[in-house]
C-alpha cells in the first residue's frame, strides 16, 4: 500500500500556533505528535508529544526523575500552566532539527514509510504530494496506523 | 640532553592541559607517551615504581569512592536531605541557603566535589522553584561550599588524595590539621553569603506552602538500599579514621567499601559504575607518568635542592608563598596537575626539615591553597564548571565574570583566614 492510501487527515500547526491549543489537539485526538508547517505550507518539522513533555517538565526533574515523586498534583497543574502564553515555537527544541524531516512522498511504500520512522525515531511521518512541483501536506501516517497495516490480523477468539 | 627534552615535553603537555586546546586526557597521555619514547619511562617504572610510577593508591581510592557514590546516588538520600532541610527553614531564603551550603560542604568532605554538586543542584533548583527564588546565588554558593568542604578530609578533593599518598599522611592527619580551619572557613563563608547574595533573599510567605507541600519521603527510592548504604558508608568512614591503626591503606578501605556496597545493593554493573569517571582516572595515570619522568631524570631533585637552599629555615615564608601561589595558580589552571607536579618538590622541602612541624605545615599550605584557590574563578574547579553547566541547561546563565566576582572574594578571604590559621598554629607559637 502506498503512503497516499495510508495517510489520514492530520491537524497542521505553525510555529506561531498557541502551545496550549496544540497540546490540547494532541490530547483530544490521541495523536503522537503534530506536523508543524511553515508560512509556505510546507512541513517545517514534527512536534512529537514527548517534546511537549520536555517543555513542561523542568530540566532538573528530567536529570533527577526521583524528584518528581516529591511534587503533588497542584505542582503538576502549575507546570501545565507554562503552556499559557507560549507558542509551538517555544515547544520545539532550540535550535529545531531541520536537517532531515520525517516526510515521505505519496508514492512511498509502507516499508519505505517504516524505514523513515525507524531511522528517525519518529512516531509519525508527514505525507506530501510533490507532483507539479508542490509540497502540499495531504496527511500523516502514525506508527499505530502503519503497524495496523503491516501486522497480520489478530486471530478471533 | 634527555632532561631538557623531558622538561620540554612536560611543559608542552602541561600547556595543552592548561589551555584545553585538546582534551586533558589526550594531553596527559601524549605527555606520558613522550616520556616513554624518550626512554625515561618503561613498564617497570610506570606500573611498579612506588616513587616515579602511577600511584595506584590514588587511582583505586578514587575508583572505590566513585563506586560508593554510584550506589548512594540510587538511594535518593541527597534529595531527601535537601528537601527536609529546606522545609525545616520554613522557606526563609537565607536559612535555606545556609542549610544547603552546610549539606554540600559536609557531603563534599566525604565524597567527590563534582558528584556532590551534581546531586545537590537539581534539588536546589526544585526548592528555589517552589519558593520563587532566583537559583543562581544558591548554585554559586553550593559550588564554593563544595570546594571549601572538600578541603577538610583526605578524600574530599583529588589534590588531597595525591598529597596524602605522596606524603604518607593519614586520614586523621587531614582531620586534625585541616578540618578545624575548614569549619571556621565555613562559618566565614556563610557570613560572606549573607553579604554577597543579600539581594537574593526575598521572602514570599505565599510561596512557602508550595515548599511545604513537597514530600521528601517520596524521593527515597529504596529504603532497604538506603539502610545498607548508610551502614557501609559509616563503616568506610570508620575504616578511614582507623586505617593507620589497622595498617590498611585508604585505597583498600574504599575498595572494600565499594565491594561491600556492590554485593549488598545487588545493582547491575552499569548502575554501580555509573559515577566512575574513567577519563579522570586515565588522566591521573598520564600525569603520574609525566611527573615520574621529571623525577627519573633528576629535574625534581635539582629543583628541590635549589628550593631547599633558598628556603633554608624560613618555613613561614615558604608556607605563605606556597599557600598564596597555589591559590593563584589553582584559580587559573586545573589544580590536579599542579599538585601532582609540586608534590615532589614540597616533599624535598619537608624532608629537609627532618619532621619539624613547621616544615610539615607546608603540606597543609599546599592543600589549602590548591583546594580553596579553585573558588577564585569560574574555571578554577571542576565543581564550578559543572554547576554553571547545570544552571545553563535549566535556563539560568551564569557568566564567567558573574561567578568570578563572587568566587574571587570568597577565595581571597578564605585564603587570608587560612594564612592566619597556619601562622598561629605552626609558626607563631611553634
Amino acid at each position: 500500500m502506498t503512503a497516499r492510501k495510508l495517510a489520514q487527515p492530520f491537524p497542521l500547526v505553525t510555529p506561531d500556533t498557541d502551545a496550549m491549543q496544540a497540546a490540547q489537539t494532541m490530547a483530544a485526538q490521541h495523536l503522537p505528535g503534530l506536523i508543524v508547517c511553515g508560512e509556505d505550507g510546507r512541513p517545517y518539522t514534527i512536534l512529537p508529544g514527548s517534546q511537549v513533555l520536555r517543555f513542561l517538565i523542568p530540566t532538573y526533574v528530567q536529570d533527577d526523575p526521583g524528584l518528581a515523586g516529591a511534587l503533588d498534583e497542584e505542582a503538576s497543574d502549575e507546570l501545565c500552566r507554562k503552556l499559557v502564553h507560549s507558542t509551538v515555537r517555544d515547544l520545539l527544541p532550540q535550535p529545531p532539527d531541520l536537517d532531515e524531516l520525517p516526510v515521505v512522498d505519496v508514492d512511498a511504500t509502507s516499508l519505505e514509510v517504516a524505514a523513515v520512522m525507524a531511522r528517525m525515531h519518529s512516531p509519525l511521518v508527514a505525507v506530501v504530494d510533490e507532483h507539479d512541483g508542490g509540497n502540499r501536506v495531504i496527511g500523516a501516517i502514525t506508527v499505530s496506523r502503519l503497524l495496523d497495516h503491516l501486522l497480520p490480523p489478530r486471530p478471533a477468539n | 640532553m634527555t632532561a631538557v627534552l623531558v622538561v620540554a615535553a612536560f611543559a608542552a603537555a602541561y600547556v595543552l592541559i592548561a589551555t584545553e586546546r585538546i582534551h586533558r586526557v589526550a594531553a596527559a597521555l601524549s605527555g606520558a607517551a613522550a616520556m616513554v619514547l624518550l626512554g625515561v619511562v618503561d613498564a617497570r617504572v610506570a606500573f611498579f615504581s612506588e616513587k616515579t610510577g602511577i600511584d595506584w593508591n590514588v587511582i583505586f581510592l578514587l575508583l572505590g569512592m566513585m563506586v560508593i557514590v554510584s550506589v548512594l546516588k540510587q538511594t535518593g538520600v541527597f534529595d531527601y536531605l535537601a528537601i527536609w532541610a529546606a522545609k525545616r527553614t520554613r522557606g526563609r531564603p537565607f536559612a535555606t541557603m545556609v542549610m544547603l551550603v552546610v549539606i554540600t560542604a559536609v557531603a563534599s568532605a566525604l565524597l567527590d566535589n563534582v558528584t556532590t554538586v551534581l546531586l545537590i543542584a537539581p534539588v536546589t533548583l526544585l526548592v528555589c522553584d517552589r519558593l520563587g527564588l532566583a537559583p543562581v546565588p544558591f548554585l554559586i554558593a553550593e559550588a564554593l561550599a563544595s570546594n571549601i568542604g572538600g578541603t577538610a578530609t583526605l578524600i574530599g578533593d583529588p589534590p588531597n588524595i595525591i598529597i596524602a599518598s605522596r606524603a604518607g599522611l593519614t586520614f586523621n592527619d587531614f582531620l586534625v590539621n585541616l578540618a578545624p580551619i575548614v569549619i571556621i572557613l565555613l562559618v566565614v563563608f556563610i557570613g560572606l553569603c549573607r553579604l554577597l547574595f543579600r539581594s537574593a533573599f526575598t521572602y514570599d510567605p505565599e510561596r512557602v506552602a508550595a515548599l511545604m507541600a513537597l514530600d521528601e519521603r517520596e524521593v527515597i527510592k529504596d529504603r532497604g538500599l538506603l539502610l545498607r548504604s548508610g551502614i557501609v558508608l559509616v563503616a568506610v568512614m570508620v575504616g578511614f579514621v582507623a586505617h593507620s591503626a589497622l595498617h590498611i591503606q585508604p585505597s583498600m578501605v574504599a575498595l572494600l567499601g565499594a565491594g561491600a556496597l556492590v554485593a549488598l545493593s545487588k545493582l547491575d554493573p552499569p548502575e554501580f559504575l555509573e559515577e566512575v569517571e574513567w577519563p579522570t582516572l586515565v588522566f591521573f595515570m598520564g600525569l603520574f607518568v609525566m611527573v615520574g619522568a621529571l623525577v627519573e631524570v633528576g629535574v625534581i631533585g635539582r629543583l628541590g635542592t635549589l628550593l631547599t637552599d633558598a628556603v633554608g629555615d624560613q618555613y613561614l615564608l615558604a608556607s605563605s608563598a606556597l599557600l598564596w601561589g597555589s591559590a593563584l595558580l589553582s584559580g587559573i589552571v586545573d589544580n590536579i596537575p599542579y599538585v601532582a607536579t609540586v608534590t615532589p618538590l614540597v616533599q624535598t622541602l619537608v624532608d629537609a626539615g627532618h619532621g619539624a612541624g613547621q616544615a610539615t605545615a607546608l603540606w597543609w599550605a599546599l592543600a589549602l591553597g590548591a583546594d580553596l584557590g579553585g573558588n577564585a574563578t569560574a574555571v578554577g574547579a571542576s565543581a564550578n564548571v559543572v554547576v554553571i553547566g547545570i544552571a545553563a541547561r535549566n535556563g539560568h546563565r551564569i557568566s564567567f565574570w558573574q561567578f568570578t566576582r563572587y568566587g574571587s572574594v570568597v577565595a581571597a578571604v578564605t585564603i587570608a583566614v587560612s594564612w592566619v590559621y597556619l601562622w598561629l598554629r605552626f609558626y607563631a607559637f611553634g
